[in-house]
């Protein structure tokens, strides 16, 4: 049976390469019914029948959509010729009407996500509560089975229908373009989170394959291939040891493991945005970027609009904004103005945004209280942040510190990365005692002598993992540099003559042959945001 | 003509690759069938190492054969030349590989393949691995780059390590089974053989055709491993392959084994007292085929008797 477990199959780039010759031969009509049976195979060999759950939704995206532009119409309409007081009065009732259709559209796409994903876990704790209240009623925990992709397609979905009703984009009529957007296979497993407007008519168009975006894509997916066979795979090999009996280890693995998850966790989902990218770009469709060179963050704000990309704009475009800009959220701004002032005014109504865009976050990832726990902290240390901005300004100022500075910033980005390593340690725990035990492990048990005693390299990796994962980072820092620099490195080899061209792809392709992590003693680390 | 440049220059590059990926194998590839030369599964490819045309029986499979088959005895007791080609967690996939390997030097009478194995499930994903493993071993032995010498590299691979107790793996570990009682209860069910098992299967018994030598399937005996259903479905399958079928889990007056005291591991695999009843039932068995020739005394054969003597030294200091 065909069946694909992640994007590093061999089943799924059986698909792609298959998917790619019958797109490169085929005239453009038939390239998009390619691009939407591929994307459906694809589905249904990760999970089966669930294909229904993707279908239901694309169908009911469709007609919400239209529902909402006939009301749109239908105001248009009405109001035409009207006096400005009667029109206000008309659109007041017609969007009331829109909102209703909205609050509809949630409750079936959201209640969905919501009812497959955190049943479970609301279930659970209601148990508890009930427990603790001495009730001996026990809630069914309900077992749904979860089709792939549903936290990134619903994301998907819901945008649409808000920028419809925003009147962004008008609402698409084409029901096929509409399910290549929800389906497009290189992103259905772990996104990027995308817009209507950044690949619907890409996609709809399917363009011709192009010599030079097949070079490019496939550079990217060689890239790609690196990241996960080389550091994530490898990294497994102490990771998957340590967080399952952290009580073993001294706080000074335990901090190497933060560390090496963080890493790990980069390395895997940015490695699989290499390959999805790539892939697409093999079909000259231009998916937006997940990440930036998180790593060189001053601050954790800045890290957020570096790491998973598209799902922080989500948050900001559909949360953030919306609440922040409420009536209630701008009358608290105003009052508060009047009594913090300007800096401090405006960040109650920010904190309450805040919160429920970190709230969402932490449960987005997962339904269980470490991930909820790794929301309030990423919202505690930027409210925190912003809170402290004004007093940190002054402190530089009265020392003469240069916050521009190159040592500063420096600072700032080995600060942002420790705790962003901290934060990570509690995502990946298991559950949060786990986390906090290893937390408070690293400050009361740090000891070298592990490392003295040669017994670090008996915790999963040896000597020789640990070289090829520092020659890794090394080389992956250098490759950040050059980009933060404006250089194009594909690009450049790209134009660079073929022997070179080649010498750069071999040294990669060997690279990854020799030094992957896979075959005989090695567990290939399941895709982690396809969990999400 | 921008074509036809692209297409030469995709041409070109395939080549390239394939030539890497030759001189990395050459590279990579184990010089010597040792440990310590980064051998996967050693012990069974101890076999390269044996005199050609040495070994008569070769037995393959999965954990439960090299738990099982004691060749040492079987050349005590019947003068037969066997090797025990058991890997832990064999698929058939594999079994392939150890056949093929095999048969470029040896030319066995008798192949008896283990029926578990026929149970494993494998994918279409692990036989091109292990295709490309075959023809690449860079795939196989790409991490031997944490051992490798640079003045290895360039030597020319020589097998000569044979395994002490030719494959077979010792021990007198003792846990009781705790499912005795039901194992092989009765069934009409025949458990369903997945189709890329019987396909491989089918190859198998083909190849030991044309080879002339006879396929034997095997169930050695686990209460945890086998049952009715399993020996059905292999009892079927061994009908329509037209090969002889033995399943030990059912010979109990053949096979006495104490499920008290004759596994290591509660009836998952046997210890040294079971397989040492297993292989005395074989070896009469296997005198039955009329297949074999008894070898003891021959002076070709001298180091199987030294083999053995330094079994029986390792048996008495283990108090067996």
């Amino acid at each position: 049976m065909f069946s694909i477990v992640t994007y590093f199959s061999v089943e799924a780039l059986l698909l792609l390469l298959v998917t790619a010759l019958l797109y490169a031969c085929l005239p453009q009509k038939l390239r998009r019914w390619v691009l939407l049976l591929a994307s459906y195979i694809f589905f249904y060999s990760i999970s089966g029948k669930l294909l229904a759950y993707l279908l239901f939704s694309t169908l009911s995206v469709h007609h919400i959509g239209l529902w909402l532009a006939d009301v749109q119409n239908e105001c248009a309409a009405q109001t035409k010729g009207l006096a400005r007081d009667e029109r206000k009065a008309l659109n007041a009732v017609y969007q009331k009407k829109q909102r209703k259709i909205m609050g509809f559209a949630c409750f079936i796409h959201i209640g969905l996500l919501v009812l497959l994903k955190y049943t479970p876990f609301f279930s659970e704790n209601i148990n508890t509560l009930l427990k603790l209240a001495g009730s001996s009623f026990k809630l069914q925990i309900p077992k749904y089975l979860i089709p792939i992709g549903i936290s990134f397609y619903t994301l998907q979905a819901v945008a649409y229908l808000f920028d419809v009703y925003r009147k962004k984009i008008p609402a698409d009529r084409n029901l096929m373009r509409l399910a290549l957007f929800m389906s497009f296979f290189p992103q259905l497993m772990e996104g990027p989170i995308c817009r209507y407007s950044d690949t619907a008519v890409a996609l709809y168009d399917a363009p011709k394959m192009r010599y030079d975006n097949f070079v490019l894509g496939s550079q990217r997916i060689l890239f790609g291939l690196m990241k996960k066979l080389v550091i994530a795979d490898r990294l497994n090999l102490l990771i998957q040891n340590v967080y399952a009996e952290p009580n073993k280890y001294d706080g000074f693995i335990i901090a190497l493991s933060a560390v090496g998850y963080t890493f790990q966790l980069y390395a895997d989902f940015s490695g699989t945005m290499d390959l999805v990218i790539g892939a697409a770009q093999m079909f000259g469709i231009t998916l937006p970027e997940n990440f930036k060179r998180p790593f060189f963050s001053a601050t954790i704000s800045e890290f957020w609009k570096r790491w998973h990309i598209t799902l922080g704009t989500w948050f900001k475009d559909y949360i953030f904004f919306p609440v922040s800009m409420s009536k209630p959220m701008k009358k608290l701004t105003t009052q508060a103005r009047k009594k913090l002032g300007n800096h401090y005014g405006p960040l109650i109504a920010g904190a309450v945004s805040l919160f429920c865009v970190w709230i969402c976050n932490g449960l987005w990832h997962g339904a269980g209280w470490n991930y909820i726990f790794f929301g309030m902290y990423h919202f505690a240390l930027i409210l925190g942040g912003n809170i402290a901005e004004p007093v940190v300004i002054k402190i530089t100022q009265k020392l003469h510190i240069n916050r521009a500075s190159f040592p500063y910033r420096c600072i700032q980005i080995a600060r942002t990365f420790i705790l962003v390593c901290f934060g990570e340690l509690f995502f990946r725990a298991e559950g949060l005692k786990s986390g906090i035990k290893m937390f408070c492990k690293i400050f009361t048990d740090f000891t070298f002598a592990s490392l003295k005693s040669g017994s670090l390299f008996k915790c999963g990796m040896d000597r020789q993992d640990y070289i090829i994962i520092i020659v890794s980072a090394i080389l992956l820092f250098v490759i950040g540099i050059l980009q933060e620099k404006g250089i194009q490195i594909r690009n450049s080899i790209a134009k660079k003559n073929i022997a070179v061209q080649f010498a750069v792809y071999y040294a990669l392709i060997l690279f990854i042959i020799i030094f992957g992590a896979y075959g005989a003693g090695y567990v290939p680390l399941d895709p982690i945001y396809a969990g999400f | 003509m921008i074509y036809v440049k692209r297409i030469f220059t995709f041409i070109m590059f395939v080549l390239g690759l394939v030539g890497l990926l030759i001189g990395s194998s050459y590279i990579f590839l184990p010089k010597s069938n040792e440990k310590n030369s980064g051998m996967e599964e050693f012990k069974a490819n101890g076999i390269l190492g044996e005199k050609a045309n040495s070994i008569d029986i070769l037995f393959i499979g999965d954990s439960e054969l090299y738990s099982s088959v004691i060749p040492l005895q079987l050349w005590d007791e019947k003068g037969y030349t066997s090797y025990n080609c058991g890997t832990s967690g064999q698929t058939l996939d594999y079994t392939a590989v150890m056949l093929n390997r095999t048969f470029e030097k040896q030319s066995p009478k008798i192949v008896v393949l283990e029926a578990h194995a026929i149970y494993r499930k494998f994918t279409v994903k692990n036989v091109l691995f292990t295709k490309t493993a075959d023809y690449f071993s860079v795939f196989r032995y790409h991490n031997r780059w944490k051992t490798m010498k640079i003045q290895e590299m360039n030597k020319p691979a020589e097998y000569t390590f044979t395994d002490e107790c030719k494959g077979y793996r010792f021990s007198t570990k003792v846990k009781a089974s705790e499912n005795a009682k039901t194992h092989m209860k009765p069934s009409d069910k025949s458990a369903p053989i997945e189709k890329l098992n019987r396909q491989s299967v089918l190859k198998i018994k083909k190849f030991c055709d044309e080879k002339g030598a006879k396929l034997i399937l095997v169930s050695t005996p686990s209460t945890k491993c086998w049952n009715y259903m399993r020996h059905n479905g292999i009892e079927a399958f061994a009908k329509e392959l037209q090969c002889e079928y033995i399943d030990m889990n059912l010979m109990k007056k053949e096979i006495p084994i104490d499920w008290d005291k004759d596994t290591r591991d509660k009836g998952d695999h046997l210890n040294y007292f079971g397989a040492k009843k297993v292989t005395s039932y074989l070896s009469e068995y296997l005198e039955s085929t009329a297949l074999l020739t008894d070898k003891r005394g021959n002076p070709d054969y001298e180091k199987w008797d030294l083999a053995l003597n330094e079994f029986n030294k390792m048996l008495k200091e283990q108090h067996v």
